[in-house]
């Protein structure tokens, strides 16, 4: 049976406001953005986020308030911008509702959800302020249907009396997307290169989107299985999203776009217009105060013009990437033998 | 272009460098550390074998990765395991010799027993800075002999620090084991932009153990914020201008992560 569909039908069909989400991909790697831009055009909110290792993907989510809980270990997209911005300002204006774990702690315990173990026991964290500090409190969790009564557990290992372990819950997913290089149309995958979270996320999850590079047939999957890594069972849609990553790297097809990764680095430093004009003007105050020269950027891209550029303008990934333009997106493919791409 | 000047960073990565060993196993996250195990692996210790907390293990990068999943690391690797093979490789380090893996993880606070703070400032609930979390450290801290990054400044190296996301040696002698943490892991030195400390065998307190050629004791003494001793500190020489060259030229010609001054 196949499970092609468009972009849109897919995200309409199998993402709902409510759910407990997980996005696969690394912080800049095979992220899956062209998802990402469906679920913000398509206006489904409210998720409860295991975010895993999240970068631009989840920071845009979470700047357009479409975020209910977001489990987080690490939120940036590495080697542009040292912390996500709109993660960061949600959190520091208190307006986000987040927990902590380490991310070894949250691989495994996306990794038990693909295992169906009831809960984890782990000495990492041990210690630490991730055990001290629960980002959710106890009766914010018992208020929140979708996050688990504790964040863990203090618990003795009952095979080594006197030593402690941790205790940590196990995801219920109700929807994974992942980005791959290849599909067929029944569903299954090759995943190139490191395939992180992505696995483990499609075999829990209820739901499964997969976006791909290439669409190819049931035949030719068929002709290496030893390549394939997610049984087509598991995957409940395949939309066929060329550059769908973007602009995230993908192994064997393209790398970053670096331009893009920076010019959202500078504009998500302002939620809009309006924060714009108030960051200004503290800066400029905060100079004055200090004797210093301060040169105040003139309308500078915010956050919204950049969601509003190159995700709302847009109707669909071919839109999208006609916008971006095929010089752009070509100069980004990688270089055979060096596995990164040279134009800068 | 000259050589024979290098800035602090430069300095910090070459230390970096010098502390890998023959054949070792590094962790190695983005940033400096990134800088000074492509510096090892090129120049100073080639016989070292990084990998990284996504799971590519023994790198071998041509251009300078931005971040631990770049297509920089993954191109030239010995394997790409996912994540949670790497997280059980590491939960299995304390098993094995102790100088088959060192580990390097940053920080914005350091307490003196070199607990470190990667989460926030302020109170968790309410912070004046957040940071990214974790990512890979906490585990990192939790079984591997770690190499702490940081920048030395009083409001860094702290009594207390905010939030502990990478534990130390807790509380000092027999606190790690207290806290359910292996015991015969944990941090080895804090390589700063002003010099080395060490941890005291006795006390696991932090002391200064080397400065730089344009630092000195009275510096750290000036920019630690809690008390050190400094009675033990020696020289270390700073890097040649062929290392020089090789960090400008070939491993960070982007200017990625170290800046070099205008002449």
């Amino acid at each position: 049976m196949s499970k092609v569909m468009n972009l849109h039908d897919a995200v309409a069909k199998y993402v709902k406001s409510g759910d407990t989400i997980c996005f696969g991909g690394f912080t800049t790697n095979r992220k899956p953005y062209a998802v990402v831009g469906e679920i913000l055009r398509q206006g489904q909110t409210d998720f409860t986020v295991w975010a895993g290792p999240a970068g631009g993907d989840w920071d845009m989510m979470i700047g357009e308030g479409r975020v209910k809980a977001y489990i987080n270990c690490y939120t940036a997209n590495s080697g542009y911008t040292n912390v996500s911005r709109r993660f960061r300002a949600a959190i520091e204006a208190g307006k986000l509702v987040y927990e902590d774990y380490s991310q070894d702690v949250l691989m495994l315990q996306l990794h038990a959800a693909s295992l169906g173990l009831p809960f984890l026991p782990v000495r990492l964290m041990a210690g630490s302020g991730l055990v001290d500090f629960w980002g959710i409190s106890k009766e914010q969790r018992k208020a929140l249907d979708t996050v688990d009564n504790d964040k863990l557990v203090i618990m003795e290992n009952p095979f080594e009396p006197g030593q402690k372990v941790v205790a940590v819950p196990v995801p219920k997913l109700d929807c994974a997307v992942i980005h791959v290089q290849k599909a067929s149309p029944d569903g299954t995958c090759v995943i190139e290169g490191d395939e992180f979270h992505d696995v483990d996320v499609a075999v829990a999850a209820k739901r499964v989107i997969v976006t791909c590079e290439e669409l190819v047939s049931n035949e030719w999957i068929r002709r290496n299985p030893e390549n394939n890594k997610v049984f087509g069972e598991c995957v409940s849609a395949v939309v066929h999203a060329p550059f769908g990553a973007w602009p995230s790297q993908c192994y064997n097809y393209y790398d970053c776009d670096g331009a893009a990764l920076k010019e959202y680095d500078k504009a998500s430093k302002y939620q809009d217009a309006e924060d714009a004009k108030k960051q200004i003007e503290k800066e400029a105050a905060k100079a004055a105060k200090k004797g210093l020269p301060y040169t105040a950027p003139v309308n500078p891209e915010t956050f919204k013009d950049y969601l509003d550029k190159w995700v709302y303008s847009v109707k669909d990934n071919d839109d999208l990437l006609n916008k971006i333009g095929g010089a752009r997106l070509a100069a980004l493919r990688v270089v055979p033998g060096l596995g990164y791409s040279v134009s800068k | 272009m000259d050589y024979t000047k290098y800035t602090k960073q430069e300095m910090q990565a070459y230390a970096i460098a010098k502390n890998i060993k023959e054949n070792q196993i590094v962790i190695v996250g983005t940033g400096l550390p990134l800088i000074g195990a492509s510096l090892a692996k090129r120049a100073v210790c080639p016989s070292c074998h990084p990998i990284v907390e996504s799971g590519l293990m023994d790198c071998d990068p041509v251009e300078v990765p931005r971040s631990v999943g770049d297509l920089r690391f993954m191109a030239h690797c010995a394997i790409q395991w996912p994540n949670v093979r790497f997280v059980g490789f590491e939960a299995n380090e304390w098993l094995h010799d102790e100088e088959r893996l060192i580990a390097f993880i940053g920080g914005a606070q350091i307490d003196p027993y070199g607990n470190v703070n990667s989460t926030s400032i302020g109170d968790y609930h309410n912070p004046v800075t957040r940071f990214t979390g974790s990512g890979g450290a906490n585990g990192i801290a939790t079984y591997c002999n770690t190499i702490i990054m940081m920048q030395h400044q009083k409001r860094r190296f702290m009594d207390k620090i905010d939030y502990i996301t990478s534990c130390g040696w807790m509380d000092g002698p027999g606190g790690r084991e207290r806290a359910g943490l292996p015991g015969n892991r944990g941090p080895q030195m804090v390589v700063t932009d002003l010099g080395i400390m060490k941890f005291d065998e006795d006390t696991k307190r932090m002391y200064l153990a080397y400065y730089y050629p344009f630092s000195s004791p009275e510096m750290v003494l000036e920019n630690t914020g809690f008390e050190v001793d400094v009675s033990r500190a020696e020289l270390m020489e700073g890097p040649s201008p062929e290392i020089i060259r090789l960090i400008r030229e070939e491993i960070d010609p982007g200017q990625a992560f170290i800046k070099v001054p205008k002449q």
